[in-house]
């Protein structure tokens, strides 16, 4: 928030009395309606999740029971099973993904054609704007066992046809590679960002020192780019329990269930599909205390790395 | 100038990364031609259509006037032009008028709505708890509760408050000299100079709207309400190949018998995805640039 707010403060003539509260009530009146919406979505809600610890009823009072649900949810092996499975997907397309955005813009930025820079970022961006229902639907169409690209490509090498979206130790890496698939473009566009703020002198004065292209490379442009890649992997560490829902409740299917479930289909599928509001709830607060620890962390590391923080 | 490659191995070296990259390009291309070469082709020789077919065998548009006349795929067409227009519209009308008034100094318990804000930023509430809250106030079975649904979103909120930063005080100070309030400085003087926001968010939350299938398959009922992704996801992820040729049109057609579900599937996602790639050359111009300088990821 730079001083010109400051400064407006300063030079506008105080209207007295009356006339400024007509003034704040204005602002107040312009701000009401996205208040009410996050009071709605948000707040209220907030209060609701007081669920966690009753007995919930739809008529009547809900008893208060404690930690119940949280210690039927940690006594479970499903649930048990489901933090695991959002813990390793989450590694998978955090941990692993994340040299690749970064390989694939150190890549882009050695193309000198203007023409097939803008070529390959017009189509690798693409995917992000794409809902995950049509991501689905192309993975499946093209990971068919029988009609499918990646099988007629396992032909060529002479491999079996291979059913991934129903193999159990396959479809782990089918998220892997959809969510690389989607987001390698857009997510390299910030260190592209980075790449060009690099000053050009630089690299000037190692030409001069005789400096050879990887010497370039690991004594200018990855400590230039450090403080980009410290943000960026301490903000995707703050939403390591998502592990991606929208991606998992379109890819998985009954056969691969117990090794792909996360923590937010499990919500969505014992709260909304069994009815048991107060467990699924349970695990809600769970993952989103967890979540909330591990954001405040992300920003408190990003402040001290960095110098800038989340918000 | 002693190490510098010579010109061949540096030629070599580029040619190598292009290679690489338009491969990457190629692999993200491939499957979407794929299904675009499948849902075009010839209805008797879509099984020569292989995984890795980019090129229609043949040419129909059997697959596209089999949808046309399914009353259910044609309603969820109408009802995400519907949830995805006034859904925007809602959603740029509140952000901005929320973002000018908490960029206003003068704004009362200021402090107050900045922690509201950053709160709602990394603090989800649970499902059930949202989906009782929309419950009790009516507005299930109802496209509100599905156009409502992020009304704002904080992280576009805060990349307008940030523009809005960016427009000099002496504008709003004559105006407020000329006697002018808040919604006539914010409608008359900072929503024309913040067209390029504008453009940029109405994109953002636009692409949202019509992507978005999950709030609609839990807060509506009556399949007729359901948007175009809820009908794609039951066509393609749930294989519900019934719904998908439509009963009423099955016999009206000498080809239906010869009608693939796979090429039918295909024209389905063509068409969900593009309204997206109709406005993507839109998106690359502002998008692109205003992801890059508000520095906020999502």
């Amino acid at each position: 928030m730079s001083g010109i707010g400051q400064r407006e403060l300063a030079m506008t003539p105080q209207a007295p009395g009356k006339g400024l509260r007509k003034q704040e009530w204005s602002l107040l009146i312009l701000l009401a309606p996205a208040l009410l919406y996050f009071l709605v979505y948000h707040i209220v809600p907030l209060f609701g999740m007081a669920m966690a610890f009753q007995d919930f009823r739809i008529i009547g009072k809900s008893p208060f029971v404690g930690l119940k649900h949280f210690k039927e949810l940690f006594g479970s092996p499903s649930f048990m099973q489901v933090l695991a499975n959002t813990l390793i997907i989450s590694f998978m397309k955090i941990v692993l993904f994340f040299p690749l955005p970064i390989i694939f813009a150190l890549l882009l930025n050695e193309v000198r054609s203007s023409f097939l820079r803008k070529f390959i970022q017009s189509t690798t961006y693409l995917p992000h704007f794409l809902s995950w229902v049509v991501i689905a639907g192309v993975w499946i169409a093209f990971l068919s066992p029988s009609t499918g690209g990646a099988n007629q490509l396992r032909q060529l090498f002479g491999l079996p046809a291979l059913d991934y979206m129903t193999d159990k130790s396959s479809i782990r890496w089918v998220l892997f590679t959809s969510e690389t698939w989607r987001s390698l473009g857009w997510d390299s566009i910030i260190y592209l960002a980075a790449l060009a703020s690099i000053s050009p002198s630089l690299y000037e004065s190692a030409d001069l020192d005789g400096a050879g292209p990887l010497q370039k490379m690991w004594y200018i442009t990855l400590p230039e780019l450090t403080a980009t890649m410290v943000t960026v992997f301490i903000l995707n560490l703050g939403f390591f329990m998502n592990a991606g829902f929208d991606q998992v409740f379109n890819m998985m299917n009954d056969s691969v269930i117990s090794v792909v479930d996360i923590l937010d289909t499990y919500v969505y599928r014992i709260g909304l599909l069994n009815m048991q509001y107060s467990i699924s709830t349970a695990a809600s607060l769970f993952k989103g205390v967890i979540g909330l620890i591990l954001i405040l962390a992300a920003h408190k590391g990003s402040l001290k790395v960095t110098g800038k923080g989340l918000w | 100038m002693r190490k510098v490659k010579t010109p061949a191995a540096e030629m070599a070296w580029r040619c190598f990364i292009a290679i690489l990259l338009l491969a990457i390009s190629l692999v993200v291309l491939v499957p979407l031609l794929n299904l675009l070469a499948l849902s075009l082709s010839d209805p008797g020789r879509v099984s020569e259509v292989r995984g890795l077919t980019v090129i229609p065998k043949g040419f129909s548009l059997i697959n596209y006037r089999v949808l046309a006349a399914n009353p259910l795929f044609v309603r969820s067409i109408l009802n995400s032009i519907y949830i995805t227009v006034v859904g925007t519209a809602l959603n740029l009308i509140v952000t901005s008028m929320a973002a000018f008034a908490l960029t206003r100094p003068k704004l009362p318990l200021k402090r107050l709505f900045q922690a509201l804000i950053v709160f709602v930023m990394i603090f989800e509430p649970g499902l059930i708890p949202e989906y009782l809250v929309v419950k009790k106030i009516g507005l299930m079975g109802s496209l509100w509760a599905v156009i409502l649904y992020k009304t704002v979103n904080v992280y576009y909120l805060i990349i307008m408050m940030r523009y809005f930063e960016e427009i000099p005080t002496s504008f709003i100070e004559a105006a407020q000299v000329d006697g002018a309030n808040y919604m006539t400085i914010l409608g008359k003087i900072i929503l024309p100079l913040s067209k390029p926001a504008l453009a940029t968010l109405g994109l953002f939350y636009g692409v949202f709207h019509w992507n978005e299938y999950f709030r609609a398959s839990i807060y509506l009922t009556d399949p007729n309400k359901y948007p175009l992704q809820l009908i794609l996801r039951q066509f393609v992820v749930l294989d519900d190949t019934a719904s998908l040729i439509g009963s009423g049109t099955l016999f009206s057609y000498n080809e239906a018998a010869r009608l693939s579900y796979d090429a039918l599937q295909a024209s389905t996602i063509i068409v969900a995805m593009l309204p997206v790639l109709v406005i993507y050359p839109l998106i690359l111009k502002y998008y692109a640039r205003g992801v890059m300088e508000g520095g906020v990821k999502e």
